[in-house]
C-alpha cells in the first residue's frame, strides 16, 4: 500500500510538470525576423536586390508586362487560345476580371510596397544612427535612388496600361492609386485613383530625385546592366517624357547621354552605345547598349507560361508569332538582321509558314534575361523628340535613327531627302521602333502614346480581331476586379 | 490546479479506510443465447465501485459489505442485470442479449460514459458498420451514417480527403474539418500527397476501429478547448476480448468504374457543328474541319473519355487474431488492400499491422500500447479538378474526336507539349494528348506512418485511476512526380522530376487522474483532471531537376542536365494544457456535467498565448421519475430532456507563426534577396464558437424504437479571417489575419434506430437521420464587404457577404437565349437585358436587347449576383439490416436537398472554341429565328456566350438535390462447419457501392466538388463543380472466414 502511495504522488507529480515554455516561444527557420533586417551590410544590400526580384518576378518584368504590352498590339497571331496565356489580351476581351489584369496589377503594386517598406526602414534606420557605422553616406544615397527608381518604374508602367494616355486630356483622366507610404497593417483599403498627370508627376519626382543620388556606376557589365545607375534613370526620363508628350525634355535629358555626334554614346558615367550587333543584345545581354535588363537564370526566372521565353519562341506551343503577311514582317527587308534571323516553323495543312522572333531561346531553361530599356530606345526617342519639337526633319535627327536601322539593315540607311514632311519621319520612327523593339513591350505603348487606334489583326484560326478605337473602353486595361472590390474610392 | 490537486490527496488519504465487516458471494454468468459463460463480466456492488470480473469459465468471487444490497451484471452486448443480494452467498445469472442496444458505452473525451447517461450530444458509429466499404479511408464511409455530420467525396479519385462538416461550416479562412483523435492521440489530417492524393486518415484501416463516436456540442467536445469548435471524431481501435484465441480473415475483390461520364459529340457531330460555329464567325470562305481517316480509310472519331477512364480491379485483405486472458488482452491485425481506382494508372495500395495490448502486472497498475505501422502508396495522374491542361478528367471531354491517338504512320500525334492538330484550322491545342500522358507521367505519394499509444495507469484504489499516457504520430511522406519529355507539360522542360520529402512528427503526452464514486447509492460523481502537451513539427524538402540525358531516365537520380531550385517549408507547434471535468447525477434522474480546459499554443504572440474554454450540460431523465413513468410509461421507455451550452476554439487558422512580421530570402538572378514576406498580426487569438445544444431523445415500445432529436445554435466570433487588403496596398500573400469575422449556424437533428423485427431467425433494423443547417456569415472585416472563392485559382464562383451563407454562388443572371436574334441574354446591375455579339469588336459586342444600341460590357464584378449557395440545408441517411435466417441483407441511402451547384463543366462543355462539347450542342444550337434554345448561335472561339472562367453565368447553376444508393449488400453465412475444420463461420456478400444517384443535377455528380479540402479555399467555395473527375461505383464479393 505504502508503494502504491509513493507512485501516486510522484505521478500526481507528473501533472505539475510539463510547461516547457521554450516551447511555446518558438522562432521561424526559414524567415528572418523584421526586427533584424538592418543588422549588417549584406542584408540591407539582399533587401535592394529584395526590390529587383520584385519587379522581376514573372507577372511583372519576368515576362508578363513586356508580353501584354506587345499582345495587345497589332503584330503577333497567337498559336493557342489557352485565356492562361493572356489570349483575352490578345483578343482585346480584356475584362475586370481577366486574370493578368489583376495579377499584373497586383505583382507591380506588391513590388511597390516591397519598394517602400525598404525604402522606410532605410530612412528609419539611418536617421536613427542605427546604420552610421553599416553604410557610407553613398551607399545610403544610392540604396535610396535605386528604390525611387524602380517605384517611379513601376507607377509609370502602371499608368500607361491601365490609364487612358497622358496625350488624351492632358493627363486629365483618373490614373492609379498613388501608393507612396510602406504598407504593413491592416486599414487604408480605400485610395482614390490620382490624375494620370499626378501619375507623371510622382515618376518625374521619384526619377529627379533618384538622378544625383545614383551611383555613375558599379564597373561591372553585369551589375551595370542588372542594377540601377545614373544613366538608367535618365534613359527611364527620356521614356517617361516622351510618352507624355514633352519633347524639350526628352531632348534635354537625353543630351545628358547622348553625344552629340555618332558613333552615340554616353559621355559619362556607364559608356552605354549600341551593340556593333543585333543579336548580340540577347546573346551576351550585358552588351553597353543593355541600359536595364532583368536577368534570369535556369533557377530563377519568370516562370512557365509567364517568362518572355514563354511568349515568342518557337518550340513553345503557347508562343505568338508572325506570318509573311503581318505588316510589320513583310515592311522589313529580307535582308534586315531583325527579319532574317527571325525562325520559321511551316505546320502545313491549310495553316501558313509561321515566323518566331529568336531574342529568346532558352525555352528548356527560360534563362533568356528581359531588357526593359536599350539605348537604341534613348537614341530613337531623341530622334522623334529632336523633330516633333522643331517641326521639320533634321540631320541629326535622321543620323539617330539611322544608327539604329543601319546596325540592322546596313543598305536601309535614310536621308534627308528620304523624309517629305516630319509627318514621314514620324511614321519612320514609329516603324523603326516597331521593327526594333519587337517582343520587348513596346508596340501598344507606342500606339498608346500617341493616342492612335490599335490597327485591326489577323487571327487565322483565332478569328481576326478588329480596330480598337482610342476612344474604345478596350483601349486601356481595366481596374482589376480584386481592386475594384476592395478599394471603394476607385473608379472603374 | 492547485486546488485538484488537494482534492485528489484528500480522497487518497480516505481511500484507505473503506472496506469494514465483508461477505463472499459466489456464481457462474451464462449467456441466454447459447448457455454458455460469460468471461469479463463486471459484478459491481450497486451504488459502490466495489466489484470483480467473471473468469474465462463465467465465475466470480466478490467480497461485499456485509450491508451491501443489490449486485450489478454488465457486459458489452447484454443488458445489465441487477440482483437483490437477500442474504444469498451464491448467485448465478443468465444474461439477456443487448438486442437494442441500450447500454452500450460511448467513448467521450479522455474517458468513456454509459450512453444513457451521456449529457452532451454525441453521434457513435460502430466499426462495423463500415467494415468492408470498398474506400480508402473510414471517414469516406462514414457518409450518412451520423446526424449533423455532412460529408462531401469531391470526386471519384481515389484517396481523397473528404470534406467532413459537423453541425456546418464553422471557420471561413480557418478549417472546418473536425479534430480526428485516435486512441487518444490528436493525429495529423489532410492531405499528405501532392499530385497524388494521400489523405492522413487512410492510414487507418477501417477494419481495425471498434467504434467512431463524433462530439458535436460544446459539452462533449470543450475538453479539447481550442481545437473543438469543428467537433472532434474519437477514433478507437479494436481490442481482445473473450477469453479464447479468435481469428479472423477478411477479404473482397471487386471491380470500379465510372459512374457519370459526359456525353459528347462524336467526330461527325463536331465537324457539323464546329464548322457551322467557323462560318459563323469566318464567313463562306472559312477553311473547314475536315474529317480525318485512319490508315484503313475508316473515319477517325476517337472517344477521348474511354482512353482516360476504365473499370477497375480491387481487391482486400486483413486477418486479425485477438483474445484475451485473465491479465493480458491482445488484438494483432494485418492488412492488404491494392485498388485501382476509375483513371489509368490511379493506384492505392496500403499495407498494415497492429499490435493493441493491455497488461495488468498487478493489482493497482495496468499498462498497454497501440501500436499501428502503415505503408500507404497511391499513383495518379494529374487528375485536379481545375484548369490544369494535363488534368484527365478534363481531357476526357475536351479534345476534339476528329483527332487521332496515332498518327496513320503509327507514330504518336503529338506536337510539342500538345496534341498534334497543328494543320487542322484549331492552330495549337496546348492540350496534351491523355493517352501519352496518361501512361507516360507519374505521380506517387507515399506514405509510412507509426502511430502509436503507450499508457500505464495506477489504480491507488478503486475509483481513482491516475493515467499517464504518451502517443506518438510519425508521419513520413514522399512525394514524386515525373513529366515525360514526348508531350504535356514536361515537353518544354525536356523532362522534369522531382518531388518532396514531409516529416510529420507529432508527440503527446497526457497525465489524467479521474475519480468516479457513488455516495449513499444515489449521488454519482465523476471527476477528471488532467495536464497534456503536444509538440508538432512538421518539415517538408523538395527536390527537381529537368532536361534529361537521356529519356531512358525517368527518375531523380537519373542522369539529367538541369537542377532546378529546391525548396521546402519547416513549422513547428506546442500546446500546453490543464483541464478538468466534473460530472455528477442523483440516482440516474438528474445530471449536471461541466467541462473547462486552458490552452497554451505557441502560435500566437507573445502574452497572449492562452486561453480558456468550456462546457456545461444538463439533463433530466423524466422516465426515472414516477409521475412520468405513470403517465406515459406504457409507450415511453424512456424519455431524456438536455441542454447544453460551451465556449471552445479553433486554432486552425493560427498559423505557426501567424503574428509576426517576417521577411523572406531568394534570389535576384545570382544575388541573394531579402524582401518583406509576411505582415503579422501580434493580436491574433483563436477563433471561439458559442453552441448552444437542446435536445430529447426518448424511445417507445420497450426500447424498439429509438430516437434523438436536437436543436442546435452555433455562434462563431472572432472569426480568424484572411482579411483581404486592397491589392494597391502590395501587402505580401495579400491578407493579414485578424480576428474580425462572426457567423453562425443553427439547426435540427433527428435520428431514429428502430429494430423493427428482432427475433432469432429474421432481424430487421432500420436507422434514419436527418440534419437541417442553415449557415449566415454576420460580419466580415470592416470594410470588407465581400471575400471570393475561387475554382483552380482562375474563376471567380464564390462570393461571401453578410447575411448569406458562406461562399454563395456568384454569377451574372442569364435568362436564355433569345429565340429571334440566338444571342445569350445577360441582365445587367440596372436590370436591363443585354446580349453578346462575340462576332463583333470594341463596343458592339454588347448591345441591349431593346435596340437602344451598345451597352457597358458585362462584367462579374459589377453585374454579378449571388444566385444560390453549394451547402445543403437538408442531408441525412437511412440504412436498413436485414437478416433472415443465413441471409444478411443491408441497403444504405444517403441524400443531400436544398443547394445548388455551380456547374462550370458545363460551361467547359458548350465553349465555342475546339473544345469538344456535349451532344446537346450539337443537338440543339440555334439555327434560325425562333428556335427555342439554350445554345447560344455558335461563332468560333465564342468562349462567352455559354459561361466562361470570368464570366461564370446562371444558366450554369443547378439544383443539386440528390439520393444515393450508397450500398447495397446481400450475404450468407454458414455456421455450421464440421469441427475439424475449427472454423465457426464462414460469410459470403455481393455489395454494390454507390450504385445509383437519383437526381436533376447534369453535371458529373451532384455530391462533387473541385475544391478540395486542402484548398485554402475550402470554406469560401462549396458547390463549385469544374472539370471534375467523376465518381466511382464499385461492386466487391466478399468473404469473412472466423476461426
Amino acid at each position: 500500500m505504502r508503494n502504491i502511495l509513493k507512485i501516486s504522488v510522484a505521478f500526481l507529480l507528473l501533472l505539475t510538470i510539463g510547461c516547457s515554455t521554450k516551447l511555446l516561444d518558438p522562432v521561424p527557420q526559414t524567415s528572418l525576423s523584421d526586427l533584424s533586417v538592418f543588422d549588417n551590410k549584406d542584408r540591407i544590400v539582399a533587401q535592394v536586390n529584395g526590390m529587383y526580384a520584385a519587379v522581376k518576378n514573372g507577372w511583372y518584368l519576368g515576362g508578363r508586362f513586356q508580353s501584354v504590352a506587345d499582345l495587345r498590339g497589332d503584330n503577333f497571331i497567337p498559336l493557342s487560345n489557352n485565356a492562361y496565356v493572356n489570349f483575352n489580351t490578345w483578343n482585346h476581351l480584356e475584362i475586370s476580371a481577366t486574370m493578368e489584369v489583376n495579377d499584373v496589377w497586383n505583382q507591380i503594386y506588391s513590388s511597390i510596397n516591397v519598394i517602400n517598406v525598404f525604402m522606410d526602414g532605410l530612412k528609419t534606420n539611418w536617421d536613427g544612427g542605427k546604420l552610421k557605422t553599416i553604410l557610407t553616406q553613398a551607399e545610403y544615397d544610392q540604396y535610396t535612388s535605386e528604390a525611387l527608381a524602380l517605384r517611379a518604374m513601376c507607377y509609370f508602367d502602371l499608368v500607361r496600361l491601365y490609364a487612358k494616355p497622358y496625350v488624351q486630356g492632358s493627363g486629365a483622366n483618373p490614373g492609379v492609386p498613388l501608393r507612396i507610404k510602406a504598407e504593413k497593417s491592416a486599414g487604408g483599403n480605400d485610395l482614390a485613383r490620382s490624375s494620370v498627370a499626378e501619375v507623371y508627376t510622382q515618376v518625374l519626382a521619384d526619377l529627379n530625385a533618384a538622378e544625383p543620388l545614383a551611383i555613375s556606376s558599379y564597373g561591372d557589365d553585369v551589375l551595370n546592366t542588372t542594377r540601377i545607375h545614373k544613366n538608367t534613370i535618365i534613359s527611364l526620363k527620356t521614356r517617361v517624357l516622351l510618352t507624355k508628350g514633352d519633347w524639350a525634355g526628352v531632348v534635354t535629358e537625353s543630351a545628358k547621354i547622348v553625344s552629340a555626334n555618332a558613333p552615340f554614346v554616353a559621355p559619362s558615367g556607364v559608356a552605354n552605345t549600341l551593340s556593333a550587333s543585333y543579336p548580340a543584345i540577347f546573346t551576351t545581354n550585358t552588351t553597353k547598349e543593355s541600359v536595364f535588363t532583368v536577368p534570369n537564370t535556369d533557377i530563377n526566372n519568370g516562370g512557365v507560361q509567364s517568362a518572355i521565353t514563354w511568349y515568342f519562341s518557337k518550340d513553345s506551343g503557347e508562343a505568338y508569332y508572325l506570318i509573311g503577311t503581318s505588316a510589320v514582317y513583310a515592311a522589313m527587308d529580307p535582308t534586315d538582321i531583325r527579319r532574317s534571323s527571325m525562325a520559321k516553323l511551316s505546320p502545313g495543312g491549310t495553316q501558313p509558314d509561321q515566323f518566331f522572333i529568336t531574342k529568346y531561346t532558352h525555352f528548356t531553361t527560360l534563362q533568356d534575361w528581359c531588357p526593359v530599356i536599350r539605348y537604341a530606345e534613348v537614341l530613337l526617342s531623341r530622334a522623334e523628340a529632336i523633330v516633333r519639337q522643331g517641326g521639320s526633319v533634321t540631320q541629326p535627327a535622321v543620323d539617330l535613327l539611322n544608327a539604329v536601322r543601319t546596325r540592322s539593315f546596313p543598305t536601309g540607311a535614310y536621308t534627308l531627302a528620304s523624309f517629305g514632311s516630319a509627318a514621314a519621319f514620324y511614321t519612320a520612327i514609329l516603324q523603326e521602333r516597331n521593327f526594333e523593339f519587337l517582343g520587348e513591350g513596346m508596340r501598344s505603348f507606342d500606339l498608346m502614346r500617341l493616342g492612335l487606334d490599335i490597327p485591326a489583326k489577323p487571327g487565322l484560326t483565332m478569328g481576326d480581331v478588329g480596330l480598337i478605337a482610342s476612344s474604345s473602353s478596350a483601349y486601356v486595361w481595366p481596374m482589376p476586379s480584386g481592386e475594384l472590390s476592395l478599394n471603394k474610392l476607385l473608379t472603374p | 490546479m492547485k486546488r485538484i490537486l488537494m482534492l485528489f490527496s484528500l480522497l487518497l488519504l480516505t481511500g484507505t479506510l473503506v472496506i469494514a465487516q465483508t461477505v463472499q458471494i459466489t456464481g457462474t454468468v451464462t449467456s441466454s443465447e447459447d448457455g454458455l459463460p460469460v468471461p469479463g463480466v463486471s459484478v459491481i456492488v450497486k451504488g459502490t465501485t466495489l466489484g470483480a470480473l467473471t473468469g474465462i469459465d463465467g465465475r466470480y468471487v466478490l467480497s461485499v459489505p456485509a450491508n451491501s444490497q443489490t449486485l450489478m451484471f454488465s457486459f458489452i452486448g447484454f443488458r445489465t442485470q441487477e440482483v437483490v443480494i437477500a442474504g444469498k452467498t451464491k448467485i448465478d445469472v443468465t444474461l439477456q442479449q443487448d438486442v437494442f442496444k441500450v447500454d452500450e458505452v460511448v467513448v467521450v473525451a479522455y474517458g468513456t460514459q454509459q450512453k444513457r447517461d451521456l449529457t452532451g450530444s454525441v453521434a457513435s458509429v460502430k466499426g462495423d458498420a463500415i467494415k468492408n466499404t470498398p474506400v480508402q479511408s473510414f471517414d469516406q464511409a462514414l457518409q450518412g451514417k451520423a446526424a449533423g455530420v455532412a460529408i462531401t467525396l469531391p470526386n471519384g479519385v481515389l484517396n481523397n480527403p473528404p470534406i467532413i462538416r459537423i453541425r456546418g461550416y464553422n471557420s471561413i479562412s480557418g478549417s472546418s474539418f473536425p479534430l480526428v483523435v485516435v486512441d487518444g492521440v490528436p493525429i495529423a489530417t489532410g492531405n499528405f500527397g501532392i499530385t497524388a492524393s494521400t489523405n492522413a486518415l487512410s492510414d487507418i484501416n477501417p477494419s481495425d476501429i471498434a467504434s467512431m463516436d463524433i462530439l458535436k456540442d460544446a459539452s462533449a467536445t470543450a475538453l479539447y478547448g481550442s481545437r473543438a469548435a469543428n467537433g472532434v471524431i474519437l477514433i478507437t481501435t479494436k481490442h481482445g476480448a473473450g477469453g479464447k484465441t479468435k481469428v479472423t480473415y477478411d477479404g473482397y475483390v471487386g471491380l470500379t468504374e465510372p459512374y457519370h461520364v459526359f456525353k459528347v459529340m462524336n467526330a461527325a457531330q463536331y465537324i457539323d457543328e464546329k464548322n457551322a460555329a467557323r462560318i459563323n464567325m469566318l464567313g463562306p470562305n472559312a477553311s473547314l474541319i475536315t474529317q480525318l481517316t485512319d490508315a484503313n480509310g475508316n473515319p477517325i472519331s476517337t472517344n477521348w473519355a474511354d482512353k482516360v477512364y476504365r473499370t477497375g480491379f480491387q481487391h482486400n485483405h486483413a486477418i486479425t487474431i485477438s483474445g484475451s486472458t485473465a491479465l493480458t488482452n491482445y488484438f494483432l491485425s494485418v492488412g492488404y488492400s491494392d485498388q485501382q481506382g476509375i483513371v489509368r494508372s490511379n493506384n492505392f495500395t496500403r499495407k498494415n499491422a497492429r499490435l493493441n495490448i493491455d497488461h495488468k502486472v498487478n493489482n493497482y497498475l495496468k499498462i498497454g500500447a497501440n501500436i499501428g505501422y502503415t505503408n500507404g502508396y497511391n499513383t495518379s495522374p494529374q487528375v485536379g479538378a481545375d484548369y490544369a491542361t494535363a488534368a484527365s478528367a478534363r481531357l476526357a471531354f475536351v479534345i476534339p474526336p476528329v483527332l487521332p491517338v496515332y498518327n496513320n504512320d503509327g507514330t504518336l500525334n503529338i506536337y510539342q507539349a500538345g496534341i498534334g492538330g497543328e494543320g487542322e484550322p484549331f492552330g495549337n491545342l496546348g492540350y496534351p494528348n491523355p493517352v501519352v500522358v496518361l501512361k507516360e507521367n507519374k505521380f506517387t505519394s507515399e506514405t509510412d506512418r507509426l502511430l502509436t499509444t503507450l499508457y500505464a495507469s495506477i489504480t491507488p484504489f478503486k475509483g481513482l485511476e491516475l493515467k499517464t499516457q504518451y502517443g506518438i504520430d510519425d508521419l513520413t511522406s514522399e512525394t514524386t512526380f515525373y513529366y515525360s519529355p514526348i508531350n504535356g507539360d514536361g515537353q518544354s522542360l525536356n523532362g522534369d522530376v522531382g518531388g518532396q520529402i514531409r516529416k510529420f512528427r507529432r508527440w503527446n503526452w497526457s497525465n489524467t487522474a479521474n475519480y468516479t464514486t457513488i455516495l449513499a447509492e444515489k449521488y454519482n460523481i465523476g471527476l477528471l483532471a488532467g495536464v497534456e502537451e503536444q509538440r508538432t513539427l512538421d518539415n517538408a524538402s523538395s527536390y527537381e531537376k529537368y532536361n534529361v540525358n537521356d529519356p531512358f531516365f525517368k527518375t531523380y537520380q537519373g542522369s539529367w542536365t538541369n537542377v532546378a531550385m529546391g525548396g521546402g517549408s519547416m513549422g513547428e507547434n506546442y500546446y500546453i494544457s490543464y483541464f478538468g471535468r466534473a460530472n455528477f447525477n442523483f440516482n440516474k434522474k438528474y445530471f449536471i456535467e461541466g467541462s473547462v480546459r486552458r490552452d497554451g499554443l505557441s502560435g500566437l504572440a507573445a502574452g497572449k498565448k492562452y486561453g480558456t474554454f468550456f462546457g456545461a450540460s444538463a439533463m433530466w431523465n423524466a422516465s426515472n421519475e414516477k409521475f412520468v413513468e405513470d403517465a406515459i410509461g406504457s409507450i415511453f421507455s424512456d424519455v431524456r430532456l438536455k441542454a447544453s451550452y460551451g465556449k471552445v476554439g479553433n486554432s486552425s487558422a493560427v498559423g505557426d507563426f501567424s503574428s509576426l512580421f517576417l521577411y523572406g530570402s531568394g534570389l535576384y538572378a545570382t544575388a541573394p534577396t531579402l524582401a518583406f514576406s509576411q505582415a503579422g498580426n501580434a493580436d491574433l487569438k483563436w477563433e471561439t464558437s458559442d453552441k448552444y445544444d437542446a435536445g430529447i431523445s426518448f424511445s417507445l415500445l420497450k426500447d424498439r424504437i429509438q430516437a434523438e432529436i436536437n436543436y442546435y445554435y452555433n455562434n462563431i466570433n472572432g472569426l480568424v479571417l484572411s482579411v483581404p487588403q486592397s491589392p494597391s496596398k502590395g501587402i505580401p500573400g495579400g491578407t493579414i489575419p485578424a480576428n474580425v469575422g462572426s457567423m453562425y449556424n443553427t439547426g435540427a437533428e433527428i435520428s431514429i434506430t428502430s429494430y423493427n423485427i428482432s427475433k432469432p431467425n429474421f432481424s430487421w433494423t432500420s436507422t434514419f437521420n436527418f440534419s437541417t443547417l442553415k449557415n449566415r456569415v454576420t460580419a466580415l472585416a470592416p470594410g470588407v464587404t465581400e471575400i471570393f472563392g475561387y475554382t483552380g485559382g482562375l474563376e471567380i464562383t464564390n462570393k461571401t457577404v453578410v447575411g448569406k451563407p458562406v461562399g454563395g454562388l456568384f454569377v451574372v443572371e442569364t435568362r436564355g437565349v433569345d429565340p429571334q436574334t440566338g444571342r445569350r441574354i445577360f441582365v445587367n446591375n440596372a436590370g436591363k437585358e443585354v446580349e453578346f455579339y462575340y462576332e463583333k469588336s470594341g463596343d458592339a459586342r454588347w448591345q441591349y436587347k431593346d435596340g437602344s444600341g451598345n451597352a457597358p460590357a458585362i462584367s462579374q464584378s459589377s453585374d454579378g449576383k449571388i444566385m444560390g449557395s453549394g451547402i445543403p440545408s437538408i442531408y441525412g441517411g437511412l440504412d436498413n439490416n436485414l437478416a433472415y435466417k443465413n441471409f444478411d441483407f443491408s441497403l444504405g441511402l444517403t441524400y443531400a436537398l436544398g443547394f445548388e451547384l455551380y456547374n462550370g463543366s458545363k460551361a467547359g462543355l458548350r465553349d465555342q472554341r475546339w473544345w469538344n462539347n456535349s451532344v446537346e450542342v450539337a443537338q440543339t444550337y440555334w439555327k434560325q429565328p425562333g428556335d427555342i434554345t439554350d445554345i447560344a448561335k455558335p461563332f468560333w472561339g465564342d468562349n462567352i456566350s455559354n459561361g466562361h472562367n470570368s464570366l461564370p453565368q446562371s444558366s450554369c447553376i443547378e439544383n443539386g438535390d440528390y439520393m444515393k444508393v450508397r450500398n447495397i449488400s446481400i450475404g450468407y453465412t454458414i455456421k455450421k462447419l464440421p469441427s475439424v475444420t475449427n472454423i465457426e463461420s464462414i460469410r459470403i456478400y455481393f455489395q454494390a457501392f454507390n450504385l445509383h444517384t437519383f437526381t436533376n443535377y447534369t453535371g458529373s455528380d451532384p455530391e462533387v466538388s473541385s475544391v478540395l479540402e486542402s484548398d485554402a479555399n475550402r470554406n469560401l467555395a462549396p458547390g463549385t463543380d469544374r472539370n471534375s473527375a467523376p465518381q466511382a461505383r464499385t461492386y466487391t464479393m466478399g468473404l469473412s472466414i472466423n476461426f
